[in-house]
């Protein structure tokens, strides 16, 4: 096989995913050409932009074989507490590394539930949400009003550099980093290892549950700074503000081409499936579509999406599990143990 | 010569005989102490009728985590649950408004959507190779459209006649206990059947299942009819007995009703646990909620306390299982 | 009833990716006749048995039974055929009772409810007609020793009269009086009219129950006749395809210094004590019956299960390993038992492999030295005798032999200190083995120990320095080349009472 040829075959399922984002993206200038404008395609990047955020953990979190529930509520965290922060007089910079480094002890504390508690990641980051939610609501009952988003997230959100939203460079920036966290680094690796087959990889040496938390991590960063942007987009927080963020965070991962059961993926084809999920809702509206059939529409071209970048099936034939052939599910990784 | 491989199972609970296997105390003694609980700030509960309410408003959820508990027992997920369940509510409010009085259709249509629904599930995870958390993630959006579709915004109204069977009473029991007895029992009998324990091979190892001559195919795609066919029932129920519909109240009901099977003890590997101990998960996380109500507590105090006993149920098994485990070797 | 048309193999193909098991395989076995199946692992014998089994299909070949066709598109057409297979990877479903996996499929059932009752009368009866009245018909099947789930694998076969009996590697946990008792269910198997296939690697077994034998190899039938007209030098040239003495080479002189001690060590699975020394370019085998706990010792020598109890001392250090990470940093390596469940990671490449156990020291800058790690997966693919060629293909798409060649290339890509390999040659080509051989030599050579456990004596007789006998989770005995036979390892491996009772798990 050439090496064209072959460096194209490793990445197909990326390039099948922004080639349906091309498509789709196409379907709406046809329809109608002011789609293709200016202010059109910067909203589409910086709604896209908060998927790549949420989507950032969940990325990696399932790379690595797990699953994070507790994103739409580690979003609507980071907003809440910055404003409570803001409005109790910390200055807004500060602010923003308290909420993310909280983000990532939340993080933390999901992925030791999910390695060595051996808690099914699907149930540890659920209740891990749950206890974020309780915490909000709380808080909302204690304070006197809706404090106000700091101006710090509000400008991030709106700026712009040139005719480009600052948002997106932020997005960009980071997910080349992440492209080379994941591709590049020995840390990345062992993502795929562990979450092709944790059983072999930790027999080879690499510290699974260390690898497993340290996702977890991240996705609580990434979570509370999305949150973060978000707040300063809308303008307010509350409660279900991340709540769509939990379907699209997984879809676009899936939709990008990543196995829901681990290790395959990559970031740029979640970027890809961010940009497919946020296209195809821009474009839903263009065919006077009410909300019912445009969320029929939604489900369907996800699912097709899926199957089309191979991200939601079972490799054919190839066991990629250990542990006998039971039917894995996401998120419900049996762990290392030594008795495996 | 050569070696025999010693077959790669998965670690056991202690006792899986039938009978109660100390994850079934568990669940039961939590139960218990709800149910004490609840009972002591609110004496009153201790009659049927209040009983049959509290009931009435678990329903739903109970339904719902018994949808579920079948798809996770064969080693899947359901997250269309609470699609399903929107779906056959909104037909159920918007019915008497499009057909009048041909009420007997009514649960026909209802239910004929619930396992076509449940069928396109399965279609999606055994013949098109989904996984099942991929699959039911799609249809429930579709689902959703689907029942925005029938019925655009919240209200309607269920047939006069559904109501009042769902909330009368059935030889001095209120109906809602009937049914959640009923739901007992047909899993009773659907445990001891042949298909019951097919059903519980497939989860167990789906492999060997297959060598012994299973259909696990079909096994799978009869357990998401089924899941569809419950969801569809909690749908219906609910429209009944709240007069009213809504076309977007499942979302809310679909990480519970995993949460029920959670703390009920059912394995999300498969193979392992039920309805019966589902049905008692779900009844103590409505026990949650009624002694928050009582007790006039803020909603997060609730949400806070279902979370935590999750954790605290997965962990205690975990750990427990573990100890019973190392006292064998 | 010998002659009457039985049954019938013709041309049968099968392919799993790139990998040809079967090409071309011819059988014929007739009605009560014992036919055995012999060749090594990785030669098509288990793969045929599948297919005849209905568990999986063959690309190409016509299977016939007293000339009529069979369609074995699932185990239930299999089933409904009257075939029955003993697997030899269990067919029990170990969460399952025994009464439960005994009747499964044919319980009898009032009004469509099964009756716990009747069920495990029945698998009482069962039992008891099979002279194993003292399984509980009520205990999951996990908690069964190993030997009794074979047992009841025969039950379950026989339960009712098959025409078709495959005895799959049926007695390999079994002692000698059950594996007796085995074949000579076959044997009333065969004389009631069935045809009978036994695949087994024990010639002895062949011997004394075969009537016609098959020889596969490289997925062809070789050699096909009856079993008084084959001796069993014809059996084994046939089953390798070469004479074995060229198949080993010659063994280095290992050197004085010790390289791993290890003291009192005790595991879950391991009872032990185990006490054993290996010095420096030593090859030391791990013999015994299967079973005994050689798994459970290499692994806890990997890190890869705690320790109840023991002291290791490595390269005069002390070496306690919590992790696998911790032996590999001392430069363990350990080659496991399932090379594709433990081993490798099937959809990445056979670079990605080979350098998965030692990313650390591609790393330059926090990024990885691609090109560093392509030459050192070069130099190791080399060593181990893969072609450059394929370093970029999936792993997935290679044979069982090639495989475990890039599973031995991840542990030995750094030179390990001490190397323990499990069972690394099973299920591998003659040619890959005498590549392992050669660099299991080479390694020692440079002064590697290599702990080798091995299920085949004849590859311990010829590669070892010394051989540890290990019965019963300890040491029965070390036995030094100059009085290294199969015999003497066999002799000090059935010797503590291991052959009066079935084969713990």
């Amino acid at each position: 096989m050439t090496r064209v040829g072959g460096w194209l075959a490793e990445r197909q399922s990326t390039l099948m995913a922004y080639a349906l984002t091309a498509a789709l993206f196409i379907v709406g200038v046809i329809h109608s050409p002011g789609f293709a404008s200016g202010s059109s395609i910067r909203q589409m990047l910086v709604f896209a932009s908060f998927v790549g955020f949420a989507a950032l953990g969940q990325t990696l979190v399932i790379l690595a074989g797990g699953l994070d529930l507790s994103v739409p509520w580690l979003m609507a965290f980071g907003g809440v507490e910055l404003s409570r922060l803001s409005a109790s007089g910390t200055p807004a910079g500060l602010g923003v590394v308290i909420v993310i480094a909280i983000g990532v002890g939340i993080g933390l504390l999901n992925g030791v539930g999910a390695t060595w508690m051996r808690v099914p990641p699907i149930v540890m980051t659920l209740a891990m949400g749950g206890l974020i939610q309780a915490y909000l609501l709380a808080v909302g009952q204690l304070s006197s009003s809706g404090d106000t988003v700091p101006s710090i997230a509000v400008g991030l959100a709106s700026n712009r550099a040139g005719p480009v939203p600052v948002i997106a460079i932020v997005w960009l920036v980071i997910a080349i980093a992440t492209g080379v966290l994941i591709g590049r680094t020995a840390f990345g690796r062992r993502v795929h290892a562990t979450g092709e087959n944790d059983l072999a990889a930790r027999l080879s040496g690499i510290r699974v549950d260390r690898v497993r938390i340290v996702t977890y991590a991240i996705s609580g960063a990434a979570s509370a700074f999305g949150g973060i942007v978000l707040a300063g987009y809308v303008g307010t927080t509350y409660l279900e503000i991340g709540a769509p963020y939990l379907f699209t965070s997984i879809a676009a991962v899936v939709v990008g081409g990543a196995s829901i059961l681990g290790g395959r993926g990559t970031y740029w084809g979640t970027v890809a499936g961010a940009l497919t999920l946020t296209v195809l809702s821009a474009l839903l509206p263009l065919f006077h579509l009410n909300t019912a059939d445009l969320e029929i529409v939604y489900g369907v071209v996800i699912l097709l999406g899926v199957w089309a970048s191979g991200g939601g099936r079972m490799l054919g034939g190839i066991r990629l599990r250990r542990a006998g052939p039971e039917g894995v599910r996401p998120g419900a990784q049996e762990g290392s143990d030594a008795a495996a | 010569m050569t070696t025999v491989t010693p077959p790669r199972i998965r670690p056991i609970p202690v006792s899986l005989r039938r009978g109660w296997s100390w994850s079934n105390i568990i669940t039961a003694a939590i139960l218990g102490a709800l149910i004490a609980a609840d009972l002591s700030i609110q004496p009153a509960l201790g009659n049927l009728v209040q009983i049959g309410l509290l009931i009435e408003t678990a329903l739903p959820l109970v339904l719902l985590a018994v949808a579920q508990t079948f798809v996770v027992l064969v080693g899947g997920i359901d997250l269309s649950v609470g699609g399903v369940y929107v779906v056959t509510n909104a037909i159920t409010v918007t019915w008497v408004g499009l057909h009048g009085g041909a009420h007997q259709w009514l649960l026909v249509v209802a239910l004929g959507f619930g396992v076509a629904m449940g069928a396109l599930n399965g279609l999606l995870v055994v013949r098109l190779g989904f996984q099942p958390f991929i699959a039911t993630l799609g249809t429930w959006t579709i689902f959703n459209g689907i029942a925005l579709t029938i019925l655009p915004t919240d209200g309607g109204s269920p047939p006069p006649l559904l109501s009042n069977l769902l909330l009368d009473q059935v030889a001095g029991i209120p109906s809602s206990i009937v049914i959640l007895a009923g739901i007992v029992v047909a899993w009773r009998l659907l445990r001891a059947s042949r298909f019951g324990m097919r059903m519980y091979a497939v989860g167990a190892d789906e492999e060997r299942a297959r060598l012994n001559g299973t259909p696990v195919r079909t096994v799978k795609l009869c357990v998401y009819v089924i899941a569809g066919l419950c969801a569809a029932l909690a749908g219906i129920y609910a429209a009944g007995a709240n007069a009213s519909g809504t076309p977007t109240g499942g979302d809310a009901y679909i990480l519970t009703s995993v949460a029920a099977v959670v703390i009920g003890g059912t394995s999300l590997r498969g193979g392992e646990g039920g309805v019966g101990m589902t049905v008692m998960g779900a009844m103590s996380l409505t026990l949650i909620n009624d002694i928050v109500g009582a007790e006039n507590l803020n909603t997060w105090v609730s949400v806070a306390a279902a979370s935590a006993l999750l954790l605290a149920m997965v962990i205690a098994r975990t750990l427990i299982g573990a100890a019973l485990a190392r006292r064998r070797t | 009833m010998k002659g009457t048309p039985g049954l019938a193999v013709a041309d049968m193909y099968k392919r799993f990716g790139a990998v040809r098991v079967l090409e071309g395989v011819t059988l014929r076995a007739g009605r009560g006749e014992v036919h055995a199946v012999l060749g090594e692992n990785g030669a098509g014998k288990s793969t045929l048995m599948r297919i005849l089994a209905g568990v999986i299909r063959a690309d190409a070949g016509q299977v016939t039974l007293d000339g009529r066709p069979l369609s074995l598109s699932g185990p239930r057409d299999a089933t409904a055929a009257g075939v029955r297979m003993v697997f030899q990877e269990l067919s029990t479903i170990p969460q399952l009772t025994v009464a439960e996996n005994l009747l499964y499929g044919r319980e009898r059932t009032v009004l469509g409810l099964v009756r716990p009752r009747t069920r495990r009368r029945a698998a009482r009866a069962l039992l008891e007609r099979f002279d194993l009245g003292r399984i509980d018909p009520d205990v999951p099947v996990a908690e069964l020793g190993l030997g009794d789930r074979q047992l009841l694998e025969v039950v379950k076969a026989l339960r009712d009269e098959p025409r078709v009996l495959i005895l799959d590697e049926a007695t390999s946990a079994l002692s000698s009086t059950d594996s007796r008792w085995v074949l000579q269910q076959g044997r009333r198997a065969a004389g009631a009219g069935a045809v009978v296939l036994l695949v087994t690697h024990r010639l002895a077994e062949v011997r004394e129950f075969a009537d016609r034998i098959t020889v596969l190899r490289a997925g062809v039938d070789v050699v096909s006749g009856a079993a008084g007209e084959i001796d069993d030098d014809a059996l084994i040239a046939a089953m390798l395809g070469r004479r074995v003495e060229r198949l080993y080479p010659e063994r280095p002189a290992p050197g004085e210094e010790e390289a791993i001690r290890v003291s009192g060590l005790a595991a879950p699975g391991l009872p032990g004590p185990v006490d054993l020394i290996a010095r420096r370019g030593e090859i030391l085998g791990l013999g015994g019956l299967q079973g005994q706990g050689q798994r459970e010792l290499l692994r806890a020598l990997a890190g890869a299960t705690p320790w109840t109890s023991g002291e290791v001392r490595l390269g005069g250090r002390d070496y306690e390993p919590r992790s696998p990470a911790d032996a590999l940093a001392r430069r363990v390596a350990y080659v496991p038992e399932d090379r594709q469940r433990e081993g490798l990671f099937l959809a990445q490449s056979v670079r990605r492999n080979m350098t998965a156990a030692t990313l650390g020291q591609f790393v330059r800058g926090g990024l990885l030295d691609r090109r560093r790690e392509n030459a050192a997966a070069r130099e190791v693919a080399q060593t181990v005798g893969v072609a450059a060629a394929r370093l970029g293909s999936r792993v997935s798409t290679m044979s069982g032999g090639n495989q475990q060649k890039v599973v031995l290339g991840k542990a030995i890509l750094n030179r390990p200190a001490v190397l323990l390999l499990h069972d690394c040659t099973r299920g591998v080509d003659v040619g890959t083995k005498a590549s392992i051989f050669a660099l299991m030599t080479e390694l020692a050579k440079a002064g590697t120990a290599i702990l080798f456990y091995s299920s085949d004596l004849s590859e311990l007789v010829h590669m070892c320095h010394r051989v540890a006998v290990v019965a019963e989770g300890r040491v029965a005995g070390h036995i030094d080349q100059a009085e290294l036979s199969e015999d003497a390892i066999l002799r000090l491996a059935v010797g503590h009472g291991a052959e009066s009772k079935a084969v713990a798990a």
